[in-house]
């Protein structure tokens, strides 16, 4: 239990809108080479779904980097 | 606290996701218009328009001879080679055939042969006119017989009726078009096809009489097997030829005679008779391509083509524009595919044509189908390594097919795009032969 003397600051910060815009298209990108990678092996075609399973890789890999590097520009300095 | 912070955004980004993953992205793709293929409402980007998207010059509309491209090509071939020349090239054809059955050349082994001759066999066993074709019915019961009045109802709804018949009967697109009879064939083998005042469809030993009171046609695309299409041009290949030709005959039989146990004539027509092309552009199932047939914004070519002539009035429907003509200018994927040289490389349709398997009056990029049909006795019955080879050509698993189709159809400046996109993931090539029997199950990716 904190004494009455003791402060607590919360820093709440509204993440941009074009932040969240970013995030749903990449979630959508994700799903779409997702669906493609395992539709086109059932289509017969491998090449395609070989492709798209690399793009689901790079977009998730891309997506983690911007959102750890995100994190730490939002951390308080110090 | 800091780390209770990332975790609330990472939280509220994980369910943002959800969210988005859960309502945003079937309706991102019902928006697209990612309906399965054969649906009964066509994606958004499938316009309706007036006119076909080829020009055309109606008055220079004129009925074709009826010759098939067999009869074409094998006269043709007798005066460029010479008399027996087309006779040798067939001698020489089935001792090839033999040859790579016995060295188990996969796509033509035995078995891949007789695959293919098994799909053909209900076309084979048709004759316009006659059999499963034949112009009056078959053995259904008439309205009178069954002792009710005939089927009446509204154009629309009568439209309704004929096509949820023609689905089920197989039919994967299905539009309606006002008769035309400049796409009527002068001749059905040796007879004259005429148009009558008569109130029933008649075969005599001279003639095949349409009524002239049947004004609607019924045009029907059913799609091929893309699975054995991936194969060609190997008899693997010309089996989904085959199999949609036995659809064809199937469909049109079945709803000719669904048509008349309504009380009406109707006359079922596959490749014999008439047209089917021009038919179908003008029922909207599809948009004339590079290829000089159809494409449709579901299968692509990968469709076998049939109709159905009637005196039941219905709604006609309009035809499409869904991008293709200006993809088609800039994919040309097709005529560099194609191991004859048969299909045109000019940037823009033409009204030229180039000879007498064509037929005049609208715009085209005419294709040299005495090449086509050369290549053809150098493999098995046929090739189809144009309508393999087309972009537009997919099976309707992913989803990213109608991202691009949608996309071509709005902004034609991508087009390039997708042609260098849809080599680079490898579509339009050679499956392994080998690898179908192999399927589980062994058919259609369509299901």
């Amino acid at each position: 239990m904190p004494s009455d003397t003791d402060t607590l600051k919360v820093t709440i910060r509204k993440r941009p809108l074009w932040l969240w815009v970013l995030a749903g298209l990449w979630v959508l990108l994700e799903i779409l080479f997702l669906q493609t990678a395992m539709a086109s092996a059932r289509e017969g075609e491998y090449r395609a779904a070989a492709i798209s399973w690399i793009a689901v890789g790079i977009t998730a890999a891309a997506g983690v980097l911007v959102g750890f590097l995100q994190g730490r520009s939002n951390a308080p300095a110090g | 606290m800091e780390g209770e912070r990332k975790q609330t955004g990472r939280r509220a980004l994980l369910t943002a996701a959800g969210l988005i993953a859960a309502g945003g992205v079937p309706a991102a793709i019902s928006a697209l218009g990612g309906k399965p293929s054969g649906s009964r409402q066509r994606a958004w980007w499938v316009k309706a328009v007036d006119r076909p998207t080829m020009g055309q010059k109606t008055s220079q509309f004129k009925r074709f001879s009826g010759d098939n491209i067999f009869v074409i090509y094998q006269q043709l071939k007798a005066q460029r080679d010479g008399a027996g020349s087309f006779e040798a090239e067939q001698a020489a054809k089935a001792k090839r055939l033999a040859g790579w059955m016995r060295q188990s050349k996969p796509g033509f082994r035995l078995p891949d042969h007789q695959l293919s001759e098994g799909a053909w066999t209900l076309m084979k066993s048709t004759e316009a006119g006659s059999g499963l074709l034949s112009w009056t019915r078959i053995a259904v019961n008439t309205p009178a017989e069954l002792g009710v009045a005939r089927h009446v109802a509204s154009p629309e709804e009568m439209a309704k009726t004929v096509k949820a018949a023609a689905r089920l009967y197989g039919a994967g697109l299905v539009g309606i078009a006002p008769m035309n009879e400049s796409y009527v064939n002068l001749k059905q083998g040796k007879k004259d096809i005429v148009f009558e005042d008569a109130e029933v469809p008649a075969v005599t030993d001279k003639k095949f009489v349409i009524p002239r009171r049947m004004r609607w046609v019924v045009s029907i695309a059913i799609p091929m097997d893309l699975d054995l299409l991936s194969r060609a041009p190997t008899s693997l290949g010309d089996a989904a030829t085959g199999l949609g030709y036995s659809h064809s005959a199937f469909t049109v039989a079945s709803l000719a005679e669904f048509i008349r146990g309504l009380g009406y004539q109707a006359i079922p027509s596959v490749n014999d008779t008439a047209l089917s092309v021009p038919f179908a552009v003008e029922a909207g199932i599809g948009e004339l391509s590079r290829l000089n047939k159809l494409v449709t914004p579901e299968f692509g070519p990968a469709v076998r083509l049939c109709k159905v002539f009637t005196d039941l009035p219905m709604a006609c429907d309009k035809p499409v524009d869904f991008g293709l003509v200006e993809f088609c200018k800039k994919c040309k994927k097709c005529a560099e595919a194609c191991p004859s040289g048969a299909l045109s490389f000019d940037d823009e349709p033409s009204f030229k044509t180039r000879g007498p398997w064509n037929n005049p009056g609208h715009k085209a990029w005419f294709e040299d189908s005495y090449l086509c049909f050369q290549h053809w006795q150098q493999v098995d019955n046929g090739c189809g390594i144009c309508l393999a080879s087309c972009p537009y050509t997919k099976a309707a698993q992913a989803w990213i097919h109608d991202v691009v189709k949608a996309t071509a159809s709005v902004a034609p400046a991508a087009d390039g795009l997708f042609r260098i996109m849809d080599n680079a993931l490898g579509y339009g090539r050679q499956h392994d032969p080998e690898q179908w029997w192999t399927r589980n199950p062994p058919s259609g990716a369509r299901g």
